[in-house]
């Protein structure tokens, strides 16, 4: 086992990693690989594959949990602060000063006619993206019409109004564990694809 | 103060019920619109949060920005922080646990609840911003552009701005 990384090093690769990663899909995965299992050899491909597995079954933002999860791997507790600090925080205020700067030419009318193309595109990622996420139903067989039938069912729950959108979530979940226990969770691609 | 804590607590919630990085978007629309924000608020924060660094879900830093300032935008990135890292104390204690049929069970079904919800959230946005003819030619080229996955989804905000720029005056 090689000595741990210093903290500057492990800054810049996840700093890398943060800019330069869309989407937190197969091109994200495919570039974590790179930099840290077959460039810097912080890691085993064995490591990396579990700690995306486990990644997938994180809330919120997947790649912060592979950077909580890898850094401790390859630092421990000062691995998981400099891991998750230099992929959140640059990245974080870089938005920040762009929305303070945007605030400033929101109401102008060139900002506005540009706005009524970036509206459709904005609802487009959004769809795209749900899209993805369902996708892995075209796999599933028979199964797959239980899954369509949960889709449909949050869609049309929010659409109607008529629930809170943490109770579909919570239902949604309960649901999930008690009756699609018997197979693998699909949020994920597949590691090595 | 209760008011601030209430703020960070919805960020955190937000965070923490969503399976990816946007997943958080249905829970936070839904506190948030049209109290604190409008939906064209939403539309500039999902494209700030493309055309910046960082992965899809930092979209809720602009947003907290444009909800509450530069407190807003501490308060959702704490949030947006914290949730996921609940995996590190849960892999240390419960890794077994992690890894049932029931637990990839549960993540399944939030997932597809997610994918509905985004799906739902998605129209109400393309509603929001107008649907003459143009507009839904770029809803459907920034779907097929998402789903193919191979340009970078800044490339469709741009390009969006330009047609809005030649034809949404």
């Amino acid at each position: 086992m090689k000595a741990p990384p210093s903290s500057r090093a492990l800054a810049r690769a996840w700093f890398d990693i943060g800019t330069q990663s869309f989407g937190g899909g197969s091109s994200t995965l495919f570039m974590i690989r790179r930099i840290l299992v077959e460039r810097m050899g912080w890691v085993s491909l064995r490591e990396f594959t579990e700690a995306w597995a486990l990644s997938q079954l994180s809330p919120g933002i997947h790649l912060v949990a592979m950077a909580g999860l890898l850094g401790r791997r390859i630092a421990g507790l000062r691995g998981i602060v400099v891991s998750v600090a230099a992929m959140m925080v640059p990245a974080a205020l870089i938005t920040a000063i762009l929305t303070a700067f945007f605030g400033r030419i929101a109401q102008e009318p060139l900002t506005l006619a540009a706005l009524a193309g970036i509206g459709p595109v904005a609802g487009g990622m959004t769809i795209g993206l749900a899209l993805t996420m369902a996708r892995p139903v075209l796999q599933r067989g028979r199964f797959a019409i239980v899954d369509v039938a949960v889709i449909v069912a949050s869609f049309a729950i929010l659409l109607a109004g008529s629930a809170q959108t943490i109770v579909v979530i919570v239902v949604a979940g309960v649901f999930g564990a008690v009756l699609l226990g018997h197979e693998r969770p699909t949020s994920s691609d597949a590691p090595m694809s | 103060m209760l008011e601030q804590i209430a703020l960070l607590l919805v960020f955190l919630k937000a965070s923490a019920l969503a399976v990816g990085g946007l997943a958080s978007l249905p829970l936070l629309r839904a506190d948030l619109v049209p109290r604190f924000v409008t939906d064209a608020g939403i539309v500039q924060a999902l494209a700030i949060g493309r055309l910046g660094p960082g992965p899809n879900g930092l979209y809720i830093v602009s947003l907290g920005y444009l909800v509450a300032g530069w407190t807003g935008a501490l308060y959702a990135l704490v949030g947006a922080t914290l949730a996921p890292l609940a995996i590190l104390p849960a892999t240390a204690l419960a890794r077994r646990w992690l890894l049932s049929s029931w637990f990839g069970g549960l993540v399944r079904g939030v997932s597809l609840a997610t994918a509905g919800l985004l799906l739902a959230t998605g129209a109400t946005i393309v509603n929001a911003g107008g649907t003459q003819v143009w507009q839904l030619g770029l809803v459907v080229a920034t779907v097929a552009v998402t789903l193919q996955g191979r340009l970078h989804p800044a490339v469709m905000i741009v390009v969006g701005g330009i047609v809005g720029l030649a034809l949404g005056r």
